[in-house]
């Protein structure tokens, strides 16, 4: 189960708003490459992991996921807060503003909502490690593609440290696949999957 | 920065070691050096969110700062910037 704890896991302090960015940056919440999609990836497809170790890895990346949304939704909020119409016309925040207004809704930066269609939960554990590292390069990649576009200070620090985070992850789950490696037949690793090939019969009733 | 935010910002970097050794303990879970590293910040946390509850205000659902208000939901919630 979880807890809340009532801080962010980095500071975030936006003096300035800017719609403009804000209009780019909400893809990492609710987008493709996003922190909500990175989240429910790595929660659900812990369940069928059958090794403690990588249960454990998933469980806490994608609680320190949830942890990344909140930063990322931090951001979003203080660069709309305070923000005049001329800015929102400007920017073209305009159409995410008429349903929005300044409220946080998780949606890819062409507008298209947040859909668990942004990542996979296959229950192979190979399969679904492999993914993982695809991933956290995707977000990576994201946070490149913000860093290039956004200049104020203020927005770049929280910005890089969310894209460093996704370099330790993808070293997590690396270090992840070769422990399961490790556990299957070395002459072929897919002989079968240990999240479902090695479990005990269960009594039918 | 101001004494809150300087005392938020200790008790953000214990948090942060935390999750980055327990990362690495999760596969790792025999490392003694990790371990011991972990336990040591573990304390360290504890102590540093004590002292900032006592100040600031609870931050912690099981740390109340005490049991005759419900401070918790007290702004500035986190995601407010230092403007409040």
């Amino acid at each position: 189960m979880w807890s809340y704890e009532k801080r962010l896991e980095y500071p975030v302090d936006i003096k300035n708003p800017n719609p403009a960015l804000a209009k780019v940056i909400i893809s990492q919440l609710g987008g493709p490459h996003g922190e909500l999609g990175a989240s429910m990836r790595y929660l659900h497809q812990r369940y069928s992991m059958p090794y403690g170790e990588v249960r454990g890895t998933l469980t806490d990346v994608g609680t320190e996921e949830l942890a990344h949304m909140e930063i990322i939704s931090a951001i979003l909020y203080q660069l709309t807060k305070g923000m005049s119409i001329k800015e929102i016309k400007d920017s073209g925040f305009d159409t995410y503003f008429v349903d929005h207004t300044a409220g946080i809704y998780p949606q890819f930066a062409s507008g298209t909502p947040f859909s668990a269609e942004t990542f996979a939960s296959t229950g192979d554990v190979i399969a679904d490690l492999s993914e993982d590292l695809a991933a956290e390069q995707k977000a990576r990649l994201s946070y490149d593609n913000i860093l290039r576009m956004v200049d104020d200070p203020e927005v770049r620090d929280p910005i890089r440290f969310l894209r460093e985070r996704e370099i330790v992850h993808f070293q997590r789950f690396g270090e992840a696949l070769s422990l399961v490696n490790e556990k299957l037949d070395s002459k072929n690793f897919y002989a079968f999957n240990p999240a479902f090939d090695c479990q005990k019969p269960r009594r039918r009733r | 920065m101001n004494s809150r935010a300087m005392l938020l910002k200790r008790l953000q970097v214990c948090d942060f070691v935390l999750t980055e050794v327990g990362l690495f303990l999760d596969t790792h879970p025999n490392d003694k050096e990790a371990l011991a590293y972990y336990h040591k910040y573990l304390a360290l946390k504890q102590e540093t969110q004590t002292e900032f509850t006592r100040r600031f205000g609870t931050v912690s659902r099981y740390e109340p700062k005490n049991s005759d208000t419900w401070d918790w939901v007290d702004n500035p919630w986190p995601w407010d910037n230092s403007e409040g």
